[in-house]
């Protein structure tokens, strides 16, 4: 393969070592890496717990999997701590540590991935603070955990994916948690590995659809016709292919939003909901709850979907998991008029089943300048309802979402008061702070 | 009433709730880091892990107030405190060791 035209940088992942549990073990003042504690949300949907994060010594002693075990899973170990999720808190951390990253380079060679990971492109930028990259790595380790007490794992690379193959196959397991991948180590470091699903891009289904055409490891992947497996995958042949000579052509400064951009909400039930009327209530709180935020972005809607998750039991009698169904709208951001919209899809399509899951979303957005009149009401009476709306709004903003609430949120089925403080789906912490 | 004093207190009296076998201590840190005290509520039942509820975070980072909050706090409940992070500090009033030994995983 020659490398000479592809994209040649300097380019960091860091993510944080355990982030959610080891930010709970400094603010209890001990050393992330020998804490053992578990961080478990006690909501009512996770069926009694569901462990979140464990610090690294209690992962290798319990075996525990981040937002896979249970509470049933955790060992009754006195040693252990087990410690609620405070997602306010771990925001405010990322960001900080997004800070700490800014010393170290422009705003815009920085993109933060997710809650614990961020590319840094370091390329114009690393020689001011170090003779080799790896020095400049660990200075940046030794900031984050000077000043937070966090550890974090460093994968570095020529370019992105090099740097994120780099930090999930051997930082973690590194003494310095420090590791690179450079074009002319790809076949020593990339094609060795024997799991695919190891791989940043590869999971269940893609492996299965590579062995089935005898690909079995990265070694296999590297080594096959790319046409071939462009004609079989698609663009994803190729972007595989690419994967597997640590090829990305991508430019970190050169970010590219969602061509179509959607927005709504879902939420796993704490029970199986049977009865309609309970199942109604809570389709209109989300769909209430996504219209709201509709508003907060000023943004109209033309299209709703609704995806409904059956029961377990509900499933093996169905044959089907749920179902999904869109609609388009005439562009809106009202309640009343996204809450009919759905409610008629699982009126259409509901069959009596239990279900556990509900998911609203709205897609083909537009800007919200102007508000759509029908022939069929009063001008002043299609006003004021659009104007209750933003009224509630506004309340709730100022005085907090509990202290307005529609009256069918009292009644048997409503999760919207409980899941309020909700951040992300799990406790976001000390309501007085 | 302090605003501190009343979200420990607040959040305490719902978080302890007397079960049986159960040893409960409230857990004082210090986050040189945040620049905090932290507060915390841990529970545990006999032979079984521990829980650790956190209380609130104490803003005013300075011994003399930490010193003042706790016997407020004492007037309210009798829960043994226990310290953490504060090895080698003193307290302001009677220059008494706050912790005497480091723990294991700090």
């Amino acid at each position: 393969m020659n490398y000479e035209h592809e994209p040649h940088g300097v380019f960091f992942l860091i993510d944080n070592k355990s982030f959610y549990a080891s930010v709970e073990a400094v603010a209890r003042g001990m050393n992330p890496l020998k804490a053992r504690i578990v961080v478990m949300s006690e909501a009512d949907n996770t069926n009694g717990g569901l462990v979140l994060a464990t610090s690294p010594d209690a992962k290798k002693r319990y075996h525990l999997q981040a937002n896979v075990s249970r509470a049933r899973d955790v060992p009754h170990d006195p040693q252990l701590s087990v410690v609620p999720p405070r997602m306010n808190l771990y925001i405010k951390r990322n960001l900080q540590i997004n800070d700490i990253f800014r010393r170290f380079v422009a705003d815009e060679d920085l993109m933060p991935y997710s809650i614990d990971e961020s590319i840094l492109d370091l390329t114009h930028s690393w020689r001011l603070f170090g003779n080799t990259p790896k020095e400049v790595a660990m200075r940046i380790q030794h900031t984050v955990r000077r000043e937070l007490g966090l550890y974090t794992t460093v994968g570095i690379g020529d370019n992105p994916v090099q740097a994120k193959l780099a930090l999930d196959l051997y930082a973690k397991h590194d003494p310095d948690l420090i590791s690179e991948i450079h074009y002319e180590t790809v076949p020593e470091k990339i094609w060795p590995i024997e799991h695919l699903t190891d791989i940043w891009g590869i999971g269940h289904r893609t492996e299965a659809h590579l062995q089935r055409l005898g690909i079995h490891n990265m070694g296999e992947l590297a080594h096959v016709d790319p046409y071939e497996l462009k004609a079989e995958m698609g663009l994803i042949g190729q972007q595989l292919y690419a994967l597997a000579w640590g090829i990305d052509r991508s430019q970190l400064r050169q970010r590219r939003g969602p061509k179509n951009a959607s927005l709504g909400n879902s939420q796993v039930l704490p029970r199986d909901y049977v009865n309609q009327n309970e199942i109604e209530v809570v389709i209109k709180e989300v769909g209430e709850q996504v219209a709201s935020r509709l508003r907060h972005h000023h943004r109209l809607a033309a299209c709703v979907s609704l995806s409904i998750g059956f029961a377990y039991a509900a499933t093996s009698v169905d044959g089907r998991s749920g179902f999904h169904q869109e609609m388009r709208i005439s562009p809106t951001d009202q309640n009343s008029e996204i809450v009919a919209a759905i409610l008629k899809l699982f009126n259409q399509n509901w069959a009596g089943q239990a279900i556990r899951n509900v998911a609203v979303y709205t897609s083909r957005l537009s800007p919200a300048t102007s508000q759509q009149l029908n022939f069929f009401e009063p001008t002043g009476q299609q006003v004021r309802r659009a104007a209750t709306d933003h009224v509630v709004d506004g309340i709730r903003d100022r005085f907090g979402f509990t202290q307005l609430v529609y009256a069918n949120s009292l009644m048997r089925g409503g999760t919207a008061i409980n899941r309020a403080s909700l951040v992300g789906g799990h406790n976001g912490g000390n309501a007085y702070e | 009433m302090n605003e501190d004093l009343r979200y420990i207190e607040e959040r305490l009296d719902a978080g302890f709730t007397r079960r049986m076998q159960t040893r409960y201590q409230i857990m004082v840190t210090n986050d040189p880091y945040d620049q905090t005290f932290n507060f915390f509520l841990n529970s545990q039942r006999r032979n079984q892990w521990q829980k650790s509820l956190p209380l609130h975070s104490v803003t005013t980072y300075r011994l003399a107030y930490l010193e003042a909050l706790l016997e407020q706090l004492r007037k309210h409940t009798q829960l043994t405190f226990l310290f953490v992070g504060f090895t080698g500090q003193r307290w302001p009033s009677n220059q008494q060791f706050i912790q005497r030994r480091r723990l294991g995983d700090e």
